[in-house]
């Protein structure tokens, strides 16, 4: 089932002789459970796209379909309302609100869509801990490390039931051993049902998707071929990596 | 990669038989590095003519004979740990050269000739990472190696994406000072992908 | 599955009450965090509320209540004696309106003694004039031979509780002493209803449900209150409704600032779903909250110090005083508007968020400067409009109510032409920088772009120097007029002592008539001991003043002579090193106050003019042409700058020429006493002891402020004010121009063009601010001018130049140099924010 649909999606910012595309013609699809890098260069997009998908910025052309809903025509408010139950995000450096502790981070969104404070307290502290953050649970973002801040932020971009998850480089400025583990989360939270796109320039990370979608020029150039089964990889005849 | 030195060090661990050696070898690499049973045995009758091991010599069956290192063996195992390999000389990369014959080729382009390494790297990259995804059977020594791998594909994914840049800026000042010269039209009025 | 999408959709589409308490909560903890910012915000309300809390309880506590008569009653009738006809109208006036209190006064004149005492009937539990009368002890009188006293009529009789008393003809029974906690001041003795035999006054307390309009002999509390525009309650309702204009500007720029930093913040709550109410809640919840704690802190503050105030306030104030006895619908108004004002303070900046794009928001990029009308035209109307407003108001000086609403309504207008005027005049200055050197031209150039935020710093500076302004203005005017000479009374090293013939009568300044009962000497004795009081103080210097029935008048509208009239003396003279030689030979009057000989319709007057017993009624205390009875029209007057200049001291004197031509007779009026160094508390006491011995009194240096004193510190706070809203604007200027100055860091400027262009910035706008505050403190004054409290146009001058020079010159140079030095640290971005 596809949470996440662009459909021939465009997009140009400014008019006239300062006019620039962005994005031409994008089509995508993510399904449930399924985690797609978009990797490209800097100016290649990708950000705009990560944006456009979130409904954050509305295509000058195209259609984005989130978990069903057509984003096109909707309010500010219902697209706020989208958000905070079905999309999540999780940036490169600046995630967390300052001034609310970890959990109160995690549960903001679903207080946000009129879940009491405690309730959303409980399920904030659920997902924590699910990440095993929850001896962190009370500390402030400035008291945390930079590999806990982005687990906490992708805590909360899953919290409460929601089906798709958006990342803009979220180990960006972490190490590789921690980028990793973002990305451990990241995919745990993608077997768990969650369909995730992570935009990034680096071919580590872009490595743990199912699909990696290459953009360039704001147009989808290339993307890899589908994962060999777990049939294939046991297949001796199927070649396997191998350095010798 | 020098199975020699790999075999001193864990000779140096204690003496040991040979068919020890090669499944002690392969565990220790994470099975990264598949090894012939030919391999070892030369490996070890060489190590012994230099001096750095000896063997009990009871056993015909190399497979029997128990080995230990020797004194000199230890040295050089030591010395070998500390000296850097040599990397001053560029290795004669297969990919490099494809990519710098294409850029010389009219009738092909070389950007998509580009992506298609591009596009494997990151395939075998994918198969490395889904290897070591399944945490059930964490295994350090594996890991590390398999981490060896994805930064070296790493490093050529991104020579690739700077041969890209480069080529890219040089075909479009090509193209600039062409149009200047013949129509003096106002230049990149419509410059595509302004935003990262 | 069902029952899941039931529960997801009765949650309230816009996040309803969790969401709203999730964001508010967000803001709190913001504010704990980032409450430095805003400290300059906190401050001002804080300040504003306590000032207003102490200033409104001491000026409506401290002059006798002009309700005090009233008690609880809504109307007071009253009659000049209980004839029939009285006697009939408040029976009329019985069935009419039920209850009612009437209260009989008897004038009794203290023997020996001009003083008098009210012999009065009223009944002690009178549904209206219950306030008016306490019992302090014994109780009250029960039958027709008993009284009750105030304690200052038992020590006029010395009475006590016991005693009998033979006033007015019939023995009484003293069995209590009372009080009027309303107007410690008024002495009566209290004896039953019916035994007050010829009221002189009859006061009849009552609600008046449909009192017939122009009963002559009845007023209201709106009547008493009329005709007194620069009365506290007006006077507290300008300076709040400025002060809460000034917040708010200052909360604008303030609040913006804040946004600013928080945009990444804000466009993440965005991201998270939040809607736009929610982010609009975040900013403007802030706002409340400042509000809250500023209020609610500066009234602590402003009610402890009342608390600690009110025993002073009490004495000096001659009435009871209660601890809550504060205007508390002017307090709770000014925390409303304080708090109102921070709310709508954030209302355009929590616009200005929602109407950013999420993803600029997320970046930290700031939206582009809106760009704002150039036009000087609505600024210049407002302006207009102020002026005549105000004129209005000065024109209805004695009006009352619709005077003092023109006067508010004319300071916000005023202000609001202020704030509309700010933007234009940085485009202006921007035009005129073009040839400026670079940093100069870089700063100009930024404060036009970002002027919808350097406006709104620019109107907060314009209006505190404004407000500054507006009382240096208007306290010179009052105090620096030559006729109602004001000023310090006298220096620290110098006392007089006032025998019961001076200036103020018996008692001497500032206890007039009640005297302090000790029996006055012969003048050889209380010489003897004024000089042996000098000698005690170590004083060789005792000047003898002498009193004459001779004052100035001023026959013309306005305001008219104050302050004692000695005589010249030799001995005065040669104290104060004036030769008689320098004196005219026909000089009538000597004076150190400048301007005051070139006064016309001048007039000395003296011996029964006041009375008008000889010769015939006198049209009118300041008539002219001057009567022909004891009055001199246009006496000579010479300036004399060598006599001292305090009030109570001899500054303006009779030379002994019109001493003997006018026949005046002079009296000893008291010594003037010159120590070496300035007097202590204990001298003080003792030479108080020494001088009551002897019926005299002493008055040395009064605490009062002068002019002087209200003007320095107008100007300092003016100053100040002005520099802490330019402290703040321009951490904002820099934090929003932060990449322009990276970048200029980048391309080779030294810090020296940085500082430059910092120094620039606060310079340009502390110079705009304090001369459009200036201009328009002037502007609104000359419209006011009118009124009777000032006396027209030529009052205005009298600012003192060093005041106006530190506004004009040195705040400006001040905000330059302190942002030269300051400029020395690299700016911190907002970019740099990551969390």
């Amino acid at each position: 089932m596809s949470i996440l649909e662009l459909q021939r999606v465009s997009k140009v910012y400014g008019e006239g002789d300062t006019e620039v595309d962005a994005l031409t013609d994008i089509d995508l699809s993510v399904n449930r459970g399924s985690l797609v890098a978009i990797m490209g260069p800097s100016g290649s997009g990708k950000s705009t796209l990560l944006t456009i998908a979130g409904s954050l910025e509305e295509p000058t052309s195209g259609d984005v379909i989130i978990d069903g809903a057509r984003v096109r025509g909707m309010s500010r408010n219902d697209k706020a309302r989208l958000r905070r139950r079905t999309v999540g995000y999780v940036f490169q450096d600046f995630n967390l609100l300052a001034g609310l502790t970890a959990v109160e981070n995690v549960s903001l969104p679903l207080e946000l869509d009129g879940i009491p404070m405690k309730k959303a307290r409980s399920k904030g502290m659920a997902a924590l801990e699910g990440l095993g953050l929850a001896d962190r649970a009370e500390s402030y973002p400035d008291q945390l490390s930079g590999g806990e801040r982005q687990r906490v932020a992708i805590a909360r971009a899953v919290v409460g039931e929601r089906s798709l998850l958006l990342a803009d480089e979220p180990s960006g400025a972490l190490d590789s051993v921690n980028g990793e583990s973002v990305m451990r989360m990241i995919l745990t939270a993608c077997h768990g049902g969650v369909a995730a796109v992570v935009v990034t320039h680096d071919a580590k990370l872009a490595s743990w998707a199912d699909r990696v979608v290459f953009l360039r020029d704001g147009q989808a150039v290339d993307e890899t071929l589908p994962p060999p089964s777990p049939e294939e990889l046991l297949n001796p005849d199927v070649p396997k990596p191998s350095l010798s | 990669m020098s199975i020699r030195h790999s075999l001193l060090a864990l000779l140096s661990e204690g003496p040991k038989y040979g068919f020890q050696l090669r499944q002690e070898f392969e565990t220790s690499t994470g099975d990264v590095w598949p090894l012939n049973v030919g391999q070892v045995y030369t490996t070890l009758q060489r190590l012994e003519r230099d001096g750095l091991a000896q063997s009990d010599d009871v056993e015909e069956d190399e497979r029997q004979k128990n080995y230990r290192i020797t004194e000199k063996g230890g040295e050089e195992l030591s010395r070998w740990l500390r000296t850097p390999p040599d990397l001053s000389e560029p290795p004669r990369d297969e990919l490099v050269i494809k990519v710098l014959v294409a850029s010389r080729l009219p009738n092909v382009d070389v950007f998509d000739v580009i992506q298609v390494h591009r596009r494997y790297l990151v395939q075998l990259m994918q198969q490395w990472t889904r290897m070591k995804e399944d945490e059930s059977h964490f295994d350090l020594a594996f890991a590390l190696a398999v981490d060896a791998e994805l930064f070296r594909l790493d490093s050529v994914v991104r020579w690739l994406d700077s041969a890209d840049g480069r080529l890219r800026r040089v075909s479009l000042e090509s193209v600039e000072s062409t149009m200047d010269s013949t129509f003096a039209l106002p230049s990149n009025r419509r410059r595509t992908g302004a935003r990262r | 599955m069902t029952d899941v999408l039931d529960r997801i959709d009765r949650r309230p589409p816009d996040g309803g009450m969790p969401a709203r308490r999730a964001v508010t909560r967000w803001a709190w903890r913001l504010l704990r965090r980032e409450w430095r910012q805003q400290l300059l915000i906190l401050l001002l309300i804080t300040i504003a509320i306590a000032v207003t809390t102490v200033g409104v309880g001491v000026s409506t506590n401290t002059p006798l209540s002009t309700y005090v008569g009233f008690g609880t009653a809504h109307d007071l009738g009253t009659f000049q004696n209980n004839s029939a006809t009285t006697t009939q109208k408040i029976d009329s006036w019985r069935a009419l309106y039920g209850r009612l209190d009437v209260i009989d006064n008897e004038a009794v004149t203290v023997p020996g003694s001009v003083n008098t005492f009210d012999l009065r009937s009223q009944n002690p539990n009178g549904p209206y004039g219950k306030p008016l009368l306490t019992l302090v002890a014994g109780h009250f009188p029960k039958s027709a031979s008993q009284v009750a006293v105030t304690s200052g009529v038992a020590s006029l009789f010395n009475l006590h509780v016991g005693s009998v008393w033979h006033a007015t003809g019939v023995a009484r029974t003293v069995v209590g002493v009372v009080e009027n906690p309303l107007n410690l001041l008024d002495e009566f003795a209290l004896v039953l209803p019916g035994q007050v035999a010829n009221p002189t006054n009859v006061t009849v307390l009552f609600d008046a449900t449909r009192l017939a309009k122009g009963t002559s002999n009845v007023i209201t509390p709106a009547d008493v209150s009329k005709g007194n525009l620069l009365n506290p309650q007006t006077i507290s309702i300008v300076l709040v409704t400025m002060t809460m204009l000034l917040i708010a500007l200052v909360s604008i720029a303030g609040f913006t600032v804040l946004a600013q930093r928080r945009l990444r913040s804000i466009g993440m709550l965005g991201a998270l779903g939040a809607t736009d109410k929610d982010i609009r809640l975040v900013v403007r919840a802030n706002g409340v909250f400042v509000g809250l704690i500023g209020a609610l802190v500066g009234f602590v503050i402003g009610f402890v110090a009342w608390l600690a105030y009110r025993p002073t306030l009490e004495s000096s104030a001659h009435h009871v005083v209660g601890a809550l006895q504060l205007p508390w619908i002017v307090i709770v108004v000014a925390m409303a508007l304080a708090v109102a004002a921070t709310y709508f303070a954030s209302t355009r900046p929590a616009r200005a968020m929602t109407r950013i794009s999420l993803v600029a928001a997320l970046a930290g990029r700031p939206a582009a400067p809106k760009q704002l009308r150039r036009s000087a035209v609505p600024g210049i109307i407002f302006g207009v409009a102020a002026f005549f407003l105000l004129g209005v108001a000065g024109a209805r000086g004695g009006n009352g109510g619709s005077g003092s609403l023109a006067i508010v309504l004319g300071f916000v207008t005023l202000t609001v032409a202020v704030v509309l005027l700010a933007p234009f005049l940085l485009t202006v200055l921007n035009r005129f920088s073009r040839s400026a050197p670079l940093a100069i031209r870089m700063a100009m150039r930024d404060l036009a772009r970002y002027r919808a935020r350097s406006g709104a710093a620019l109107g907060a500076i314009s209006v505190g120097v404004l407000i500054a302004m507006v009382v240096i203005i208007a306290s010179a005017a009052r105090f620096g007029n030559v006729l109602d000479y004001a000023g310090p009374n006298m220096a620290s090293t110098q006392m007089i002592i006032y025998t019961s013939n001076g200036p103020y009568g018996p008692g001497g300044p500032g206890n007039a008539g009640a005297g302090n009962g000790a029996p006055a000497k012969s003048i050889a004795t209380m010489a003897l001991d004024a000089h042996s009081i000098a000698h005690d103080l170590g004083s060789h210097s005792v000047v003898t003043l002498e009193n004459t029935s001779a004052t100035l008048q001023h026959a013309a509208p306005g305001r008219s002579f104050s302050g004692p009239v000695f005589v010249a003396t030799p001995q005065l003279l040669k104290a104060f090193g004036i030769k008689q030689s320098s004196i005219g030979p026909t000089t009538d009057v000597l004076t150190m106050r400048p301007g005051f000989a070139a006064i016309t319709q001048m007039q000395l007057v003296y011996g029964n003019y006041f009375s008008g017993s000889k010769g015939g009624p006198i049209t009118g205390p300041t008539a002219w042409p001057c009567p022909k009875i004891d009055c001199l029209a246009n006496p000579s007057i010479q300036q004399m700058p060598s006599l001292p200049a305090g009030t109570s001291t001899p500054n303006t004197i009779v030379t002994e020429y019109a001493v003997h031509h006018l026949g005046l007779q002079p009296i000893t009026a008291g010594w003037l006493i010159q120590t070496p160094v300035p007097l202590s508390a204990a001298q003080l006491s003792g030479a108080r002891a020494t001088a009551a011995a002897d019926g005299m009194s002493i008055e040395t240096k009064s605490t009062i402020p002068t002019s002087a004193t209200i003007i320095d510190w107008a100007t300092l706070a003016g100053i100040l004010l002005a520099l802490g809203i330019l402290a703040m604007s321009i951490g904002l200027i820099r934090s929003e121009t932060a990449g322009d100055l990276r970048i200029l860091s980048a391309t080779g400027a030294s810090s020296r063009t940085r500082r430059s262009l910092t120094a620039a910035t606060a310079g340009a706008l502390a110079l705009i601010g304090a001369v459009v505050g200036t201009l328009a403190a002037y502007l609104a004054m000359i419209g006011f001018s009118r009124t009777s409290a000032l006396d027209g146009l030529h009052s205005l001058t009298s600012v003192p130049v060093a005041n106006l020079l530190m506004i004009l010159v040195a705040m400006p140079i001040v905000a330059t140099v302190v942002a030269w030095i300051a400029a020395w640290r690299d700016p911190k971005g907002i970019s740099g924010q990551v969390v």
